[in-house]
């Protein structure tokens, strides 16, 4: 791996994997070849038991500062749908462990959509968002106008995509992009409480409140509803939810297993 | 270190001091004038020798705020927008002050004006000398008061002294302002009673110093729960440094601490 760093465990949390963003130098911008590093590496900690939680990152500067425009710029369009780049993108939805964005810098155009890819953002609060492809010629194309109307409402989805000016950390939380806003020098530090805490919940109610969650910009609201009410039956097959109410009754911290 | 045309950079010990050098026009800024002091605050944020900035005025002013020479601002047929010069040259002058992760000093030796008074106001501690005038003087020209001073303003005096000041343009001196808290020290000499603040800033952890500025300006925009949970984030990063392990093992052996900024 050249582009992405990773570590793990996490600050000697065997449950919580580090995954960073490293091309320092061009702001950590999204070629083929590091998304393609992140999707295998995420599929590994994805398939690796001990691992709950995922927290990726940037750097101080930038989260990410969007796709490669080098690498787009002479581009036509059937040499942008021969080289499928989205395909990994789409790969990230397939994993079923919570992604924890943390967001220092820029997070712009594509680095802007990777966060969103995630399950939730949290941002240090000189952190920057914006779809700037439109200042360029282009559109996004990884989720920029789908999932960020989605997480902000439409006007300001527009007001965002159409200008491609930046918002900062404490607007991007106020418009709801964002889960927290932590001074940026904390950034990872308080990601890693965050971290830590869902890694302390029982991994199999983790696992199925994700995917009903994601569900509901899937479904409509009556079979979302009933999409949640399959996975509430089913955590009741798993030890973790017997181990969760005894410790409850007990008075005890639970142990959980993720069974 | 940039050749500067309208201030004048120098460090004295950790301190950076600028100094604005218009004095034939009292300090009045065009655009190059703002461009030049943000441009020496960021580097001297970025030099790790340094640990505290001053902002000073050469002449008998300190800042009557915008050069009504430039041409960005001169009244014409066409469309002005002071709009776009307050984006692209004041805006990012008050917000290079209020982001500077080092301690900005403001040594008032003289007249501040218009947007003058917002340069100083900015600062994180002001020294001012006795009976300076501080003048509004945005209605009288038509306009409205800007570059952030109707925040800083309204939080420090209340609302009807604010709206008095800015309406009536008549100006309040350095004694007013430092009865009202927004100024810490009256002092003839302004330059000198700065650096004092400089040094003894300069002793303490660049970590500290930093964070203590952040999260005091955060708490004036936020509610006690948001400002309990910045200090409680701030304070586990701050926990985790070398300058705390310093700071504690001093204090326990009675020593002075020697504080590094990691």
């Amino acid at each position: 791996m050249e582009n992405i760093l990773l570590e793990h465990p996490y600050k000697n949390n065997k449950h919580i994997a580090l995954v960073q963003l490293n091309r320092p130098k061009v702001l950590n911008a999204l070629s083929t070849d590091l998304m393609t590093e992140l999707v295998e590496c995420m599929t590994k900690l994805d398939n690796n038991p001990d691992v709950r939680v995922i927290i990726l990152t940037g750097n101080d500067r930038a989260f990410a500062a969007g796709a490669d425009i080098a690498q787009m710029m002479t581009a036509t369009p059937i040499d942008q749908i021969m080289d499928n780049r989205f395909r990994t993108w789409e790969m990230l939805r397939l994993i079923t462990k919570p992604m924890i964005a943390a967001v220092n810098g820029f997070a712009l155009g594509g680095g802007c959509e990777l966060a969103m890819s995630c399950d939730l953002i949290i941002a240090g609060d000189e952190a920057k968002f914006s779809q700037p492809e439109i200042k360029i010629g282009t559109i996004p194309g990884a989720g920029g106008t789908q999932r960020l109307t989605r997480a902000i409402g439409k006007s300001k989805a527009m007001l965002m995509v159409l200008t491609g000016d930046m918002i900062d950390a404490q607007t991007a939380y106020d418009w709801g992009l964002v889960a927290k806003v932590v001074p940026a020098s904390t950034l990872l530090q308080e990601t890693y409480e965050v971290a830590k805490t869902i890694s302390e919940r029982a991994p199999v109610a983790v696992r199925l409140a994700k995917e009903a969650v994601n569900k509901s910009f899937e479904m409509t609201l009556k079979d979302g509803m009933d999409f949640e009410r399959r996975n509430f039956y089913l955590t009741f097959s798993s030890q973790d939810q017997k181990e969760g109410m005894q410790a409850f009754m007990e008075k005890r911290n639970p142990e959980y297993k993720g069974n | 270190m940039t050749q500067f045309k309208n201030i004048l950079y120098t460090e004295e010990n950790r301190t950076a001091i600028i100094t604005m050098n218009r004095p034939e026009l009292y300090n009045a800024l065009n655009a190059d004038a703002k461009m030049e002091i943000v441009q020496a605050i960021r580097e001297a944020n970025k030099n790790s020798a340094i640990h505290s900035i001053i902002l000073t005025g050469a002449g008998k002013a300190f800042c009557t705020g915008q050069d009504l020479l430039d041409r960005s601002v001169q009244v014409s047929n066409d469309t002005i927008d002071l709009g776009h010069t307050l984006q692209t040259e004041w805006n990012p002058l008050i917000m290079a002050i209020r982001d500077s992760k080092k301690i900005v000093i403001a040594a008032v030796n003289g007249v501040c004006a218009g947007a003058g008074i917002s340069v100083a106001i900015a600062c994180d501690l002001i020294v001012s000398k006795p009976a300076v005038k501080f003048v509004g003087a945005f209605s009288k020209l038509g306009l409205a008061p800007d570059a952030g001073s109707t925040y800083i303003f309204s939080r420090a005096l209340g609302y009807q002294k604010t709206m008095e000041f800015f309406l009536m343009g008549e100006a309040l001196t350095s004694e007013e302002l430092h009865n009202a808290g927004l100024i810490n020290a009256l002092n003839e000499n302004v330059l000198a009673r700065a650096i004092e603040y400089a040094m003894a800033i300069n002793k303490l952890s660049p970590l500290s110093t930093e964070m203590i500025k952040k999260n005091i300006k955060a708490a004036l925009d936020s509610n006690f729960n948001q400002s309990i949970e910045r200090e409680t984030h701030v304070q586990r990063f701050l926990g985790n440094s070398n300058d705390y392990k310093e700071g504690l093992t001093a204090f326990l052996a009675k020593r002075q601490p020697n504080f590094t900024g990691n």
